[in-house]
């Protein structure tokens, strides 16, 4: 099945970048002898049409790093010391085996959990991962950090969570709204879309407490406080509705619950929304007028995610658009993202999950990777005493630093699966040499556009990497599994049962990629004024919302209402005397949160570990720009430089986030564990029939923006 | 100077697109196989604040390959030569002495001190144009900032680009 193209003995294989990012480019590696000789990208791609980004290109450099790990490790000294020696495969994967039994027969399989993001988007390897959980009878992870609040929201709001695709909208609409998203940064592909559109005469909004060359190039630009995007819609929907401006025909016809939203937004004129947000009257005026008097698009990036009423701010904001009609048209939606490609290729995961004739416990306990730290300190009968931790970065990633290596004392055993000495691999018991995206095979489910694509392994594994469902497959043979895990096994064997072979062709090398028929997924979702939901209806008020949240604690209000987030300079005065300014991590463009940040090239660029600070504030306290700041609060300090600038809003400060916690500046040396709503994080803990698929009913996605800080200048 | 009047090649950029992304930046590291240090395009972003509203601006800063180069003429060893076809500025490592002086002469800052102690500055992907392929800055870029042209069809294109402008953002001429 899989046929490469070789001119002059190179070979030119099409893969696709597997990186946590809208955009999942298409990739052209030359190989030459069993080597990358050089990565581009792939022409025939519709969206990334032949480019990659910093990132991308960075690939031969990270994949033939000298920083790789080469060979498995076992720790010989005490945690956290680094001191490591080298141990064969068999030896690795007997041992953690022989305690991973150990551990089952003393405390039961929950005593087991794994730790995973998107390190890696390929959805095999942890289907792979999650048959062994299953069979073992592990914790399962469960919710994201990234994305279930919002998520939630247009669950609650409008039923399933669809886009319509760039290439159409960009022709199409007449306003695009850029919300809590930094595209430059983490979508850079959707750029020239809207650069298509603002050609055909469309407007650009941009929403971002952080100005950009984006907003520059924007009509209107709007600079809201951290964590208050709800006000700012029900401050828009108040004066559209004050100006006659929604469209009610759509509100008649497809909405549910108007009056009861109206009453709401009532309580909402545009001054207390301006004095809530920080926004001036009349930018609000002017947004809600274009977002109500043209077909718009209302792109939202995950910024509003890091907020604890980050449900609501979404609900709100969906609302907004049901409110002027801007939604089942070409050129008018809201969302953030499409998952119509990952439910096409996880439609069969059962199959692989549940494997037919195993004895599975489906109603195991289930931990929120939002609060994976707390869990762990928290979690009894059993305890957790073993974390494998891959494709995911569990030290700097997590919220609050200092209870994740807490959690990691607890452990018996803490496996850590990766290509590179990260802060986790420092604390490993065992370190696993991972393959880089470049020697393992997978699937890719873009969550930016439709376009399917298949990873290919171009190279055998480097060193003594092996891919990560071999790992996994090697531990469940090792641990009674055999048949489950059947010797030889390839992601290739593993795909067939996801996807038929005719559509397999269609993806891999040399072909590729291949989008999802629209008969499957309609590619103006919602147009027939028929929503998912319980009413059939857009949902300004979700019944939905108060059902779920029965019995469970929370904030399950059925309407989209405002609240402070948890820590903020209005909700802790007290507290903002001491820490005045608030704490946002953003990302920057030459990493995927912690990933690449390690390699020479990306350091070069990014220089050393800054923040940003307004130069007002900056002014007060004595700080110049490039001055060894420190950044504080109750729960630690960084030592960074300065970055003054006038494109961040007046009391706020922002570092990018994945700076390793070894570098002395991860940001979340400094956050709290707080979680987006409805549902209430607490330790984290729940159970698996009582927790929805990526925790889309519950929220809980990493609430990192809610930080309050001080900085001030280092005297050296 | 050049003293054939053939057009030359050239990469140039629109200043209303580049958001910044470091993309060419990295696509010239991979093209080059360089270390850290030289930096052949480097991003170049500026700020400023008029009248209350701050401006931003980014640019893709490589070498202008120019048509009299102040570099070439300052160079002692002659390592500094013109490329008969494309107009290309290159640097022949082998006779460079490592003396600076070219880096003092260019006013952009387009020669720089290779970790061996030699000169090196942007090829405009010599090796890639001999395979018809554009330079790897130009070919990465993902919103199209930077074009590759001859010197020829430059204006041609930024005329139509001006005149797009004013015609359909604008409405009218």
């Amino acid at each position: 099945m899989v046929e490469f193209l070789e001119t002059d003995g190179i070979l030119r294989i099409k893969t696709v970048c597997p990186r946590n990012c809208f955009d999942s480019c298409g990739i052209i590696a030359y190989v030459k002898n069993g080597k990358i000789i050089k990565i581009e990208g792939d022409p025939e791609h519709p969206i990334t049409r032949g480019h990659l980004c910093a990132k991308g290109y960075a690939a031969l450099h990270r994949t033939y790093s000298p920083l790789r790990i080469k060979y498995p490790m076992k720790r010989v000294g005490p945690r956290g010391e680094k001191k490591f020696v080298q141990i064969s495969w068999e030896d690795a994967l007997n041992e953690i085996s022989q305690k991973l039994k150990e551990l089952h027969s003393e405390y039961g399989g929950e005593a087991l959990m794994e730790y995973r993001y998107g390190g890696n988007r390929d959805i095999i390897a942890p289907l792979v991962a999650g048959r062994f959980l299953n069979l073992y009878g592990a914790t399962m992870l469960g919710g994201t950090f990234c994305d279930a609040s919002e998520y939630a929201g247009f669950i609650y709001t409008y039923g399933s969570l669809q886009f319509v695709p760039m290439e159409i909208w960009s022709e199409h609409t007449e306003c695009v709204v850029i919300w809590g998203h930094r595209p430059e940064a983490t979508h850079i592909h959707m750029i020239p879309f809207i650069y298509r559109a603002q050609e055909r005469g469309a407007k650009l909004i941009v929403i971002d407490p952080r100005f950009s060359l984006l907003a520059m190039r924007s009509d209107l630009y709007l600079q809201p406080r951290p964590g208050t995007d709800g006000a700012l819609a029900l401050g828009m929907a108040n004066y559209i509705l004050e100006k006659n401006l929604e469209d009610r025909d759509f509100i008649e016809r497809h909405t549910f619950g108007f009056e009861e939203f109206k009453k709401l937004v009532e309580e909402w004129p545009v001054e207390r929304a301006s004095e809530v947000t920080g926004v001036p009257v009349e930018k609000i005026k002017e947004a809600a007028e274009i977002i109500a008097t043209r077909d718009t698009i209302i792109q939202l990036g995950m910024g509003l995610n890091r907020y604890t009423n980050s449900h609501n701010a979404v609900r709100a904001i969906a609302c907004l658009a049901g409110l002027t009609g801007n939604i089942g048209k070409p050129g008018a939606c809201c969302g953030f993202l499409d998952k119509s490609i990952h439910h096409f290729l996880t439609a069969k995961s059962e199959l692989i999950l549940f494997p037919e004739g195993a004895k599975i416990n489906k109603k195991r306990r289930l931990v929120c990777i939002t609060g994976a730290n707390e869990a762990i300190l928290a979690a009894k009968d059993p305890p957790i005493k073993a974390v494998i931790c891959w494709r995911g970065s569990f030290i700097p990633q997590l919220m609050n630093v200092n209870k994740t290596l807490k959690a990691i004392e607890k452990l018996d055993l803490f496996v850590v699966i990766e290509q590179f000495m990260t802060d986790a691999a420092d604390y490993a018991d065992y370190i696993l040499p991972a393959c880089s995206d470049f020697e393992q095979g997978g699937l890719i489910p873009p969550y930016g556009h439709r376009y399917l694509q298949a990873m290919v392994p171009v190279i055998p594994p480097l060193y003594e990497s092996r891919p990560d469902l071999e790992i996994w497959s090697e531990l469940g043979r090792r641990l009674g599994f055999e048949k489950y895990f059947p010797e030889g096994w390839t992601w290739l064997d593993w795909a067939k049962i996801l996807l038929p072979e005719e559509i397999l062709d269609k993806i891999i090398s040399p072909n590729g990629p291949w989008k999802v028929p629209p008969e499957i997924y309609p590619e103006v979702p919602y147009s027939n004024g028929k929503f998912p939901t319980p009413s059939g209806k857009l949902e300004f008020w979700s019944q939905k919302i108060v059902d779920y949240g029965k019995g469970k604690e929370g904030d399950w209000s059925p309407l989209p209402i405002y609240y402070e987030p948890v820590e903020s300079p209005v909700t802790n005065p007290e507290i903002s005397k001491k820490y005045p300014l608030i704490m946002i991590s953003t990302l920057s463009p030459v990493r995927t949160h912690s990933q690449y940040i390690n390699l020479p090239w990306m350091r070069e660029i990014e220089g050393e570990p800054f923040i940003e600070i307004n130069p007002e504030d900056a002014k007060i306290r004595g700080v110049n720009n490039g001055d060894l700041v420190c950044v504080f609060n109750d729960r630690g300090k960084l030592i960074v430089r300065a970055r003054v600038t006038a494109t961040i809003k007046k009391g706020v400060v922002n570092i990018f986030n994945g700076w390793w916690v070894k570098d002395g500046a991860c940001p979340n040396c400094l956050t709290e564990v707080y979680a987006g709503g409805p549902r209430a994080l607490g330790k984290a803990i729940f159970r698996m029939d009582d927790y929805s698929p990526a925790g889309t009913l519950d929220g809980q996605s990493g609430a990192y923006g809610c930080c309050l800080v001080e900085v001030k200048k280092v005297v050296q | 100077m050049r003293t054939d009047q053939k057009e030359s090649l050239t990469i140039f950029f629109d200043l209303d697109k580049c958001v910044g992304c470091h993309a060419c930046e990295v696509a010239c590291k991979q093209a080059h196989n360089l270390d850290v240090g030289p930096r052949l395009i480097k991003v170049v972003s500026l700020e400023r604040v008029e009248n209350g509203k701050v401006e931003l601006i980014s640019v893709p800063m490589s070498c202008f390959h120019c048509y009299d180069p102040p570099c070439l003429k300052v160079c002692p060893t002659k390592a500094i030569v013109q490329h008969k076809d494309s107009g290309a500025v290159l640097v022949n490592k082998t006779k460079c002495i490592g003396c600076k002086v070219c880096l003092l002469a260019c006013p952009f800052g387009a020669p720089q001190l290779d970790n061996d102690g030699k000169m090196i500055k942007c090829d405009l992907c010599i090796d890639r144009l001999q395979k018809n392929e554009k330079p790897a800055c130009v070919s990465a870029c993902p919103v199209e900032a930077l074009q590759f042209s001859t010197t020829r069809e430059v204006p041609f294109i930024i005329k139509e680009k001006w005149l797009n402008y004013l015609w359909k953002v604008k409405g009218s001429l």
